[in-house]
């Protein structure tokens, strides 16, 4: 599967919905350089719900976030864990992230 | 810069890798969290009252990880020698400097609780299993073997060190629990690293795999009884035990030697 980049694509594609935009905010995640930390913040266990522009990183469970909504095929970076992710759909439709080496 | 040419997920992925094994991107990751701290904690966090017993169950964890930190000083610090391009040199230099860390904080620790000769405490009451991973790691080094050092040390012994700290931090008297909190921040990039560089490894090289689960097979114990034990020391849960697996059998099966 080839890797999407959201911010690169048009907002809508041939029969797809519009995506929606997300302000980020700075939740304090303070393990990557200052300009980066609005693109991550800490999970907070089961119970925390993601938002359509959130994905946990399996490597290292920290949520990535993306200032489009995503899908499937979305590139993701985790820079907590230097780990390059690819969004898929996952059991029930749930939108998850896989690690690719 | 424009917000679009800020967007970390728009970068290529050969420029995210370059940047996040730079040493640019480690001084300015350690600095928002280690800034302000002295030997791992803030000064002003009290020191806990803490009772004899306590006390020295604490002194015994702490000598073990001090322990498996040298383990992971060394390790690194010999990887640098075997690994097979600049921009990993580079990387594991940046790991080199966060063991050496963890073993001063964590040797400092120590010393606040009263341990008047941290290196003789730890020879005391460290591990045998410990001390054998951490012989048969540096074997691996000393071999030259990249793959099967490079899987002892960051996805063997990372993933342990990152569950057990998590679940101590989360038990932890106020200053040990900012340690082990920084360390674990630390311990991230190095798992991460270890579990990528593994896998892009993999990909070209399957026949490895199996190599690779014949060593996970032969360390898997020496770990994961001393971490056990580690866990039974500090009143973990029995749920933290089952984590503990669960996290790094996890990173093995994305490897696919499971």
């Amino acid at each position: 599967m080839s890797a999407r980049d959201p911010l690169r694509k048009p907002d809508a594609e041939d029969g797809e919905r519009p995506r929606r935009r997300y302000e980020l905010d700075d939740r304090g995640f303070d393990e990557v350089p200052p300009r980066y930390r609005r693109f991550y913040r800490r999970w907070e266990g089961p119970r925390d719900t993601l938002a359509p522009n959130e994905a946990l990183c399996p490597v290292c469970k920290v949520v990535v976030r993306s200032t489009r909504e995503l899908r499937p095929g979305d590139r993701l970076y985790c820079m907590a864990c230097m780990s390059r992710l690819v969004v898929v759909s996952g059991a029930g439709g749930r939108l998850e992230a896989q690690v690719v080496y | 810069m424009s917000e679009e040419l800020l967007d970390l997920h728009q970068l290529e992925p050969a420029r995210f890798f370059e940047q996040v094994h730079s040493f640019e991107f480690w001084f300015e990751a350690v600095e928002g969290y280690l800034h302000g701290l002295e030997y791992g904690h803030r000064r002003e966090t009290p020191e806990a009252e803490l009772s004899a017993a306590e006390r020295d169950r604490l002194i015994t964890v702490l000598c073990n990880y001090c322990v498996g930190e040298t383990a992971a000083l060394e390790g690194a610090g010999g990887l640098v020698q075997i690994a097979p391009n600049r921009a990993t040199k580079i990387f594991l230099s940046t790991q080199t400097v966060d063991e050496g860390r963890h073993l001063e904080v964590l040797v400092h620790r120590l010393r606040e609780l009263g341990v008047a000769d941290p290196e003789l405490e730890i020879a005391t009451r460290a591990t045998p299993a410990l001390l054998e991973f951490k012989r048969r790691l540096l074997a691996l080094v000393r071999e030259r073997d990249w793959l099967a050092a490079l899987f002892a040390q960051n996805v063997i012994l990372e993933a342990m060190e990152f569950t057990v700290f998590q679940a101590h931090a989360r038990s932890a008297d106020p200053r040990t629990r900012e340690v082990l909190q920084g360390i674990v921040k630390d311990e991230r990039r190095h798992m991460g690293f270890g579990e990528n560089e593994l896998g892009r490894r993999l990909a070209a090289e399957p026949g490895a795999a199996q190599r690779l689960a014949a060593i996970r097979h032969e360390l898997d114990p020496l770990v994961f009884g001393s971490f056990r034990d580690t866990l039974a020391r500090i009143g973990g849960r029995r749920e933290e035990g089952a984590d503990l697996a669960e996290h790094y059998r996890a990173a093995v099966a994305r490897l696919g030697f499971a």
